[in-house]
């Protein structure tokens, strides 16, 4: 992972031009960075958040009064990941990969059995008391079901300032009512919603509740877990470009959780591809798109369908054959090697390390070769 | 509500034959105690052997509800089917009494949908669920259907399928559920299968292999296919013949090659420049604006109009082609194309003809 931070540097520089909207940014900007100015939060393309080796297991169990462990879930085994200050990290994978474990364990809602996660250069796992509720200030989340994450009783303009009543250094007292409406129109809700409740909005909008309740500590990090996959089409754009904007405003870093391909590559830097614990390839987004190297991104991305008449049938589909393995039970060397073509005797005894092998940028096979599967579009 | 007959499909038709199912002008409404609401406002379409026609909207489109009315499973009360016909082989299935709807859909029509969990019965085992078809509708015995279901599982590509024909829904991924459901509704080779977005819940690789799985079914059988979705990649890559629906009604509709490569309607335009591709990065989206409309209260004129980037009101319209007060008929463009647009050659970049 020596990847220079090309993609931090470039979104350093977009960030003067795309400001819409500039009354209110300049009282947001103020207000998400508490009093200073963005740029003393640190160097754009500094590593935030370091993880190293994460591992959870999730024990099973059997017996009702003696619960004996009989194995575990294997949920996350040995995630490496790094986000960088102003960039956005994709992780994508399928159901049951265990990426939504990874952000829960980002956000400390979840213990990691083993591994460590390093924000701005301390262990997380060490903090405790001040250091770990500024940590939880810091890192935010936006979740995927905008049904089910807001609390139906509770009105908007409490649910967005709930943040404050933990962290009440964000925000004095008195100007609570106008900071909440301040960031409700940011989000593109009209301010005097505050008294409405949840059921009052569409899906769209309840997200954008979602994002301005994480945008009310005043976070660096926001850990976005299938923030639009709830939405239908035409709104999904809408929250995109807002999660965008709101990058470039005020210098927040993503860590983008989706299973959408095609989502994932239009708003990330970087992605990794998660397979069943672990990440198998890494690199920048138009890396692993054009030149994918492991097999299972290979196969992943020949899935996708494309929308352009003219390219379709050009791509060789690659069909993965049965199902994933339980995490309970991983095979042996290599996880995907019981459903890879290019799988020999190695594969079962030595696991691959994410390394890159001459193909430009890390990846977990030790045949991994760079293929391009998803044709380019020329127009 | 008037209406142009819209009963003469303009989608290609094979030189061979007749339609199999043509849905002429279709209104359904559902009847609640807030209001009625207009689900599906005079849809028609038409459908000829072993066409994929794909029906591609937004949650509320009227989709899903189109197609349920084709299958006779709504609810009513509430909906209520205030009319139109639904022809297949020649009866409208919508004057036949219930039982005879029931005959001709049983072995002519059947459906998949997007929830196989749910859609399974957990208490029984999939291979009676499967055998089931033989036994009611050809009345064949225990055995036999218990037969003709491990056939069937062989055939929708469930690996070991003698093994596992014993075993419950919960016993099996998400794929396969979704192959046993598909086994089910080829059981007595239909003429026609409505799938009602078979492939949602599913991950990338295995939607593949759905997919592919019903490509080829479809090439064995010559069966028609109805594909319900919101994914533009999936019509792209599967459908022959696309028809956009927004506010319970068709607003365009061709072949997915011109609809896809040039659309005439702004909203398969906006569609379109709002979903990021895999193929490229692109640059910023550019989304709708606004919320799809709430089916109680759609907007007068053309159902689009309040979202529209294109709409002309007032005086800036032409005569009769004000957006908000006259409601756009779905007609024909060019040749082989249909948009509910009061500009649609504006928006495909063509003279009005």
């Amino acid at each position: 992972m020596s990847e220079p931070s090309e993609h931090g540097a470039t979104a350093a520089s977009s960030l003067p031009a795309a400001v819409p909207g500039d009354h209110v940014h300049s009282s947001l900007t103020k207000l998400t960075s508490g009093g200073a100015a963005t740029g003393s939060r640190g160097e754009m393309g500094e590593a935030l958040l370091e993880v190293r080796g994460l591992q959870k297991h999730f024990p099973l169990t059997q017996g009702i009064v003696f619960k004996r462990t009989v194995g575990h879930v294997r949920a996350v085994d040995g995630v490496d990941l790094t986000l960088r200050r102003g960039e956005t990290v994709g992780l994508v994978g399928e159901s049951g990969c265990g990426k939504s474990t990874v952000s829960k364990l980002i956000v400390a809602l979840e213990r990691p059995t083993a591994g460590s996660i390093f924000f701005k250069g301390k262990d997380v796992a060490r903090m405790g008391g001040r250091a770990l509720k500024e940590y939880r200030r810091e890192v935010q989340i936006i979740f995927q079901d905008p049904y089910a994450s807001l609390n139906p009783r509770m009105t908007v303009g409490d649910i967005v300032a709930e943040g404050w009543s933990v962290h009440s250094d964000v925000a004095p007292k008195k100007g609570r009512l106008k900071r909440t409406q301040e960031l409700l129109d940011r989000v593109g809700l009209n301010p005097d919603y505050v008294n409405r409740y949840p059921h009052q909005f569409s899906g769209g909008q309840r997200q954008r509740i979602g994002i301005a309740r994480a945008l009310a500590l005043q976070p660096e990090v926001i850990v976005c877990d299938e923030p639009v996959s709830a939405l239908d089409v035409s709104v999904q754009a809408q929250v995109v470009n807002l999660l965008e904007d709101l990058q470039d405003e005020l210098g927040l870093s993503y860590l983008f959780i989706a299973h959408d391909l095609s989502v994932v590559r239009h708003i990330s830097d970087r992605v990794a591809v998660m397979y069943l614990g672990s990440i198998v390839e890494e690199g920048t987004a138009e890396e692993v798109y054009s030149a994918p190297s492991h097999p299972y991104t290979q196969a992943l991305l020949s899935s996708v369908p494309l929308h352009e008449p003219h390219l379709r049938g050009q791509k060789d589909r690659i069909l993965l054959q049965g199902d994933v393995p339980s995490p309970a039970d991983p095979p042996s060397g290599c996880r995907f090697r019981t459903r890879c073509w290019k799988a020999q005797d190695v594969c079962a005894t030595d696991p691959p390390a994410l390394v890159d092998r001459g193909q430009g940028h890390p990846s977990a096979c030790h045949f991994a070769e760079a293929r391009t599967v998803v044709p380019v579009d020329a127009e | 509500m008037t209406r142009p007959d819209l009963s003469k499909a303009t989608a290609p038709v094979p030189a061979d034959g007749r339609p199999v199912l043509e849905v002429d002008d279709l209104h359904v409404e559902f009847r609640t105690r807030s209001g009625v609401v207009h689900a599906v406002n005079g849809v028609s379409y038409s459908l000829t052997q072993g066409e994929t026609l794909a029906i591609l909207g937004e949650s509320g489109s009227g989709k899903s509800v189109s197609a349920q009315a084709i299958m006779g499973i709504l609810d009513s009360p509430p909906a209520v089917i205030t009319g139109g016909g639904i022809w297949f082989e020649g009866t409208d299935l919508l004057t036949q009494p219930e039982e005879e709807q029931r005959k001709v859909r049983g072995p002519g029509i059947s459906m998949i949908f997007q929830d196989a969990l749910s859609s399974l019965n957990p208490v029984y085992s999939v291979g009676f669920q499967i055998g089931e078809m033989f036994r009611a509708h050809r009345g064949m015995s225990k055995k036999d259907a218990r037969k003709r279901a491990i056939e069937l599982m062989d055939r929708v590509r469930i690996p070991a399928a003698a093994r596992r024909v014993d075993d419950f829904p919960h016993q099996f991924s998400g794929g396969m559920r979704q192959r046993v459901m598909i086994a089910m509704a080829i059981a007595l080779d239909p003429r026609i299968l409505i799938a009602d977005e078979p492939t949602t819940a599913l991950d990338v690789t295995v939607q593949a292999q759905v997919m592919d799985l019903l490509k080829d079914l479809q090439a064995e059988t010559g069966m028609g296919l109805i594909l319900i979705t919101h994914d533009l990649g999936v019509v792209n890559e599967v459908a022959d013949n696309v028809a956009v629906m927004y506010a319970g009604e068709i607003v365009e509709r061709g072949t997915v090659d011109d609809v896809f490569t040039r659309p005439a309607h702004p909203y398969t335009d906006g569609l379109m420049s709002s979903v990021p591709q895999v193929e490229a990065k692109g640059g910023r989206l550019q989304p709708i604006v606004g919320q799809p409309p709430n089916l109680a209260r759609i907007p007068s004129g053309c159902p689009f109009h309040p979202r529209c980037s294109r709409r002309r009101l007032g005086a800036e319209a032409a005569p009769g082609r004000e957006c908000s007060t006259d409601v756009p008929p779905l007609r024909l463009v060019v040749p082989g194309r249909e948009a509910a647009c009061h500009y649609s050659e504006e928006v495909l970049g063509v003279r009005a003809q």
